[in-house]
């Protein structure tokens, strides 16, 4: 089910306006709809929020071999860690995209914790613990921008594998098994496709490392 | 770049999907802290699954998903888990500051170990290690994964030397034999999967008593 576009609410609008802008205009109103959740716990952000990520969500959990239930769940979870962190969120460190992704990262690990035992452990968390640098309003927008870029100029079946490596759990050979390609090809792949990614990722940034 | 010292790519693509366990994330996670360039290659990779995330072929949701959420936000007492306090070592990186620590152990002449209450994974947990100046570990090898990050003072292995930050990902082929370089004590997070083998006369002497 897929309701953004039925939907009537002015935030619905204002999404539908800023699409019809391009795909880095739906990011900038997905910031404005976080921050609206973290000033006044607007409840239709959170509903425009929830229609666009959940079922994003759950697809990535059901490709790691999770069940449809499973995956619900987590992306229900996942949104609601969204809400109560909504406050948290600084456009400046990290697109909307890459925040709920990295809150469903951290999602992810909890349940992968075999252990049972609950225990008061920190969320491993980059971008929240990080202190916004003067540059970093630019920064953040560009990273994407650059992504967007850097993934275009891949070859298709290199960022195939990358998109596999994100999504299953034991990436190499699941996903050689889903390719049926040898376990060295995979590996080779990726590598290949990471070295190739950081080359014009960190051309494009100017930055030495 | 070179590979010995810093995660491989995959490490870091496993890290920044959230796709390794928890153990080596924490490892990882201390490397990342005293490694600012890789911490931001990871915060880019972070983007691209975001990238991927939005590209992502929806799933259909159940009827009442958006109804269900909107329910549970409004029970929801908006608490989010109170940080757990600080630990005793001000000299750890950030991400293992509010892990709580096990008592010291005496593992061998210098040797000292205590446990990092992070979450496990099967055998595999995160330990601290603290060895004296000019001392060895007993020589040993690993019978699942060994991930070791150097947070303060350096060591050095038969080929290589680690210093504060470098990550040494060692395993099964591994005879490993690390000689503390620098003149303060070498303090070491590690991901330690099994029991450590130990090797030698020694080892074999120390092994029944000694569990790392």
């Amino acid at each position: 089910m897929h309701v953004e576009a039925a939907s009537s609410t002015s935030s619905a609008r204002v999404l539908a306006r800023m699409s019809a802008e391009g795909p880095t205009s739906v990011a900038f109103a997905h910031d404005r709809l976080i921050e609206a959740v973290a000033l006044r716990r607007d409840r239709e952000a959170f509903a425009e929020l929830f229609n666009y990520y959940a079922p994003r969500l759950k697809a990535w959990l059901i490709k790691s071999g999770a069940t449809a239930a499973a995956a619900e769940d987590f992306a229900q979870d996942a949104m609601l860690t969204l809400w109560r962190k909504a406050d948290l969120f600084d456009a400046r460190k990290a697109r909307a995209a890459t925040w709920i992704f990295t809150i469903a990262r951290n999602r992810r690990l909890d349940m992968l914790r075999r252990d049972a035992r609950p225990l008061p452990t920190p969320e491993i968390d980059l971008i929240d613990s990080q202190t916004p640098q003067p540059d970093d309003i630019l920064a953040a927008s560009q990273d994407a921008e650059r992504v967007r870029d850097a993934l275009s100029r891949l070859k298709a079946d290199q960022v195939e594998v990358l998109r596999l490596a994100f999504f299953m759990d034991s990436p190499h050979s699941e996903i050689a098994q889903r390719l049926d390609l040898p376990l060295g090809t995979v590996k080779s792949r990726i590598r290949n496709a990471m070295i190739k990614l950081r080359l014009i990722l960190e051309a494009s940034a100017g930055a030495p490392r | 770049m070179n590979s010995h010292r810093n995660p491989s790519e995959e490490r870091l693509l496993a890290y920044a999907a959230g796709a390794l366990s928890p153990p080596e994330a924490v490892v990882v996670a201390a490397h990342l802290a005293l490694r600012p360039a890789n911490e931001a290659w990871v915060r880019r990779l972070q983007t691209v699954g975001g990238k991927f995330l939005e590209e992502a072929v929806p799933a259909a949701l159940s009827d009442d998903a958006l109804a269900h959420a909107l329910a549970r936000i409004e029970t929801d007492a908006g608490e989010v888990k109170l940080p757990a306090p600080l630990n005793d070592m001000p000299e750890l990186p950030e991400p293992l500051r509010r892990y709580a620590l096990g008592p010291w152990r005496w593992i061998g002449p210098g040797v000292r170990a205590r446990d990092v209450h992070a979450p496990r994974d099967g055998a595999c947990r995160v330990i601290l290690l603290k060895i004296d100046p000019g001392r060895e570990t007993p020589r040993h090898t690993h019978a699942g994964v060994e991930l070791t990050c150097v947070l303060s003072g350096a060591y050095a292995t038969e080929t290589e030397r680690f210093d504060v930050g470098d990550l040494e990902e060692a395993d099964q082929e591994v005879l490993h034999q690390p000689r503390v370089v620098s003149d303060i004590p070498c303090l070491c997070v590690v991901a330690l999967d099994g029991e450590i083998q130990l090797d030698g006369w020694l080892g074999r002497l120390m092994q029944p008593f000694v569990r790392l």
